[in-house]
């Protein structure tokens, strides 16, 4: 390593400025995931199953992927409330495609991202170049976004969607020895972002734009485009997302498909310790916060309590993750 | 200054110059009125060549304010939150309203107490509500974003469990409905189009109340100077711990109010009032930050956040007698994106420097105003 080189006042720097590579948030994360899925192997029959971890980890994967987004978006100080209105657009798009003209996967899959991509970009320019705040842009884009997934619905359902994405899917089609793909997918691309926000100039001038902006400019890191890629990299998730979220359907997509996946990913973001001040935050913690927030959600079912009050438990468990990271930063600080 | 020799010279034109060049097109109060009466021109002209499907008249443009009362209720609540500043908004308004709702349903019809204790006892769960998200915020130090989506989560589930999803309806509900229901004014009344109640009941007490809070009291002050600068607010001997929790309490107290005019509006009350579809809190935030309250904390007026609902409420009316059915139900998506979009981009534009000092935002405050170099 290089830093074997340099002074070691130096590397302590380095090694301050980097993420650790298991915050401790992520430690409690696995641990109280661990000891849920113990209890809930416990008391419910049939939670520690195949027939029942396949499906939970089916649901975890498109958070997750949106979560990836939403993290870099929100490491660089920034957030994206128009995720509701992107899923629409790209799900109901490339459904339709699939319905009319019987697309293959691979071109349906590229369709998607392009989609997303495109709205990404969308919002990744308005903030970039906007001086508006990310908060105020994405609510204008959310509701552009709804206007255009409306417009292609039409009516309020699309029909008949044939089976092209069940490989990404909870069926059959879906996983290879009990292992869902789509869950597959997701860890994949989450190991490769956390390598890019670790070991890459660009991943790290993302929390150096997050923990001021101005300051990052100043040392010459070209903002502007930082921030049009997060927004970018999150769109295009978002299309990924939306190919699972056809799968996971029966074969119609109505117009609900997107409602409050805003809320969902964040919740998985900030859960996973990702400081919503920018500047700090993990994918890796987002994937295990999309994860127990499903493990809440797959538990209440199962333990035949009443299926909204898993909502209940996620409200508590956003205000425990972060309240111990609040406590670990003030023990920091006074250190 | 040239603006100043400009005006030395006179003339019309170069007056408008210099109102221009201060900032004066800039000042969100002037956009917004400016649009309504546009629309209301545009859709006069429309309506005169026969283009709509519905007649645009005072009795359409007044009955349509019966969307207004929740709508500006919330944004108004969002109007407090927002100033406290540091990023504040309040994701939990519309879980509040379902909460509520269900509250206000069980002690009325399943538990039988009259009216005046059932608003009263449900106003103050509102508010007890709004003090979770309020010491969470200002006394844990959770930023308000992560407070309030939390309690968004935790009181949404609240509301559909306590019943196990299903709404309270009897006929003492379904009789509040006129509480809801348009009147004709005393005296006047004969020669203008029916008023929706809920705007004299609900509306017109609660802006007064805030509007005097917010400019006519050390409490309204200290909010815009904890919103303006929270280091200096607190060294000038302002309590800005009490000061947002306050701000907290209001907002769920307001939400408690558009919670009961909900039930009497659906004549039931519905474990999702506040959360179907899109939710109610994201379009308050909405109309919220259209009305020229900064994100950012300490910059915000009353009048434009009653103005920018006032604006997307008779925006919504007139596209749905312009475009009927579903399309128009979806236009209206596209004009709260183009009238949001536009008037942030357009504000946050470099002009020529803004005149110097007075702060649309805060009345008076004499706080510094902080400047980030661009």
């Amino acid at each position: 390593m290089t830093t074997e080189a340099t002074a070691p006042a130096g590397r302590q720097a380095i090694g301050r400025i980097l993420p650790p590579v298991v915050t401790g948030q992520e430690v409690v994360l696995l641990a109280v995931i661990a000891v849920l899925w113990v209890l809930l192997g416990l008391f419910t029959p049939s939670f520690l199953s195949v027939g029942s971890i396949g499906p939970l980890l089916v649901s975890v994967a498109p958070v997750a992927l949106m979560g990836i987004g939403m993290t870099f978006v929100i490491i660089t100080a920034g957030i994206d409330v128009s995720i509701a209105g992107m899923i629409m657009v790209c799900s109901v798009i490339t459904a339709k495609l699939l319905v009319n003209l019987n697309l293959p996967l691979a071109p349906a899959v590229l369709i998607a991202m392009a989609i997303g991509g495109v709205l990404g970009a969308v919002n990744g320019l308005l903030v970039a170049y906007g001086r508006v705040h990310p908060i105020i842009i994405t609510f204008g884009t959310w509701n552009l976004f709804l206007y255009i997934g409306y417009r292609v619905f039409d009516s309020s359902t699309v029909n008949a969607i044939p089976g092209t994405m069940a490989v990404f899917g909870r069926g059959a089609a879906g996983n290879t020895g009990g292992v869902p793909h789509s869950f597959v997918i997701a860890v994949v691309l989450v190991i490769a972002a956390w390598w890019f926000l670790r070991y890459t100039r660009a991943g790290r001038n993302l929390y150096a734009i997050g923990g001021d902006q101005e300051t990052a400019r100043l040392a010459g890191i070209s903002v502007r485009p930082r921030l049009v890629s997060v927004y970018l990299i999150t769109g295009l998730m978002v299309g990924l997302a939306a190919c699972m979220t056809i799968a996971t359907g029966t074969a119609t997509l109505d117009q609900s498909v997107g409602n409050g996946k805003e809320l969902e990913v964040i919740a998985a973001v900030v859960i996973g310790g990702t400081s919503i001040m920018g500047g700090r935050g993990s994918v890796v913690g987002t994937l295990l916060g999309a994860l127990l927030v499903q493990t809440v959600r797959t538990g209440v079912t199962q333990l035949g309590w009443p299926s909204q009050l898993a909502f209940l438990f996620v409200g508590v468990f956003i205000i425990v993750a972060v309240g111990t990271d609040l406590l670990r930063e003030r023990a920091r600080r006074a250190a | 200054m040239t603006a100043q020799s400009d005006r030395a010279r006179g003339g019309l034109v170069a007056r408008a110059r210099t109102w221009v060049d201060s900032g004066g097109l800039r000042d969100r109060n002037v956009l917004l009125l400016g649009l309504i009466l546009l629309l209301v021109v545009a859709m006069t002209a429309l309506d005169a060549a026969g283009i709509t499907t519905g007649r645009f008249n005072s009795d359409y443009l007044v009955g349509s304010l019966i969307n207004y009362v929740p709508l500006a209720l919330l944004a108004l609540a969002q109007l407090f939150v927002i100033t406290t500043g540091r990023g504040s908004i309040d994701l939990s308004v519309g879980s509040i309203v379902s909460v509520v709702g269900m509250v206000f349903g069980l002690l009325y019809v399943n538990a039988g107490w009259p009216l005046v204790q059932a608003v009263v006892a449900a106003l103050i769960v509102s508010a007890l509500l709004g003090a979770v998200n309020g010491v969470l915020t200002a006394y844990f130090g959770y930023p308000a974003l992560i407070t309030t989506l939390a309690t968004y989560y935790a009181f949404q589930s609240i509301a559909l469990v306590i019943t196990g999803a299903s709404p309270i309806s009897g006929a003492n509900i379904a009789g509040l409905y006129s509480a809801a229901d348009s009147i004709e004014l005393p005296l006047i009344g004969a020669y203008l189009p029916l008023v929706p109640l809920g705007m004299f009941t609900f509306v017109l007490p609660v802006a007064v109340i805030a509007w005097l809070l917010l400019n006519r009291t050390t409490y309204g002050r200290s909010l815009y100077a904890i919103g303006t600068n929270a280091v200096a607010a607190q060294w000038a001997g302002i309590d800005t711990r009490r000061t947002q929790l306050l701000a907290f309490v209001a907002s769920g107290l307001i939400s408690g109010l558009v919670a009961i005019y909900t039930v009497a509006q659906f004549a039931s009350a519905r474990p999702d009032a506040g959360t179907s579809g899109a939710g109610m809190a994201l379009p308050a935030i909405t109309i919220a930050v259209l009305g020229g309250v900064a994100i950012t904390g300490g910059i915000g007026r009353l009048s434009g956040v009653l103005l920018a609902a006032l604006l997307i409420v008779w925006l919504n009316a007139s596209i749905l007698i312009v475009v009927p059915g579903n399309a128009g139900t979806q236009l209206q998506y596209l004009a709260l994106a183009v009238v949001l979009l536009g008037a942030s981009l357009v504000d946050a534009l470099p002009t020529r420097r803004a005149r110097p000092g007075k702060d649309p935002g805060a009345p008076e405050l004499p706080v510094p105003v902080t400047t980030k170099p661009q």
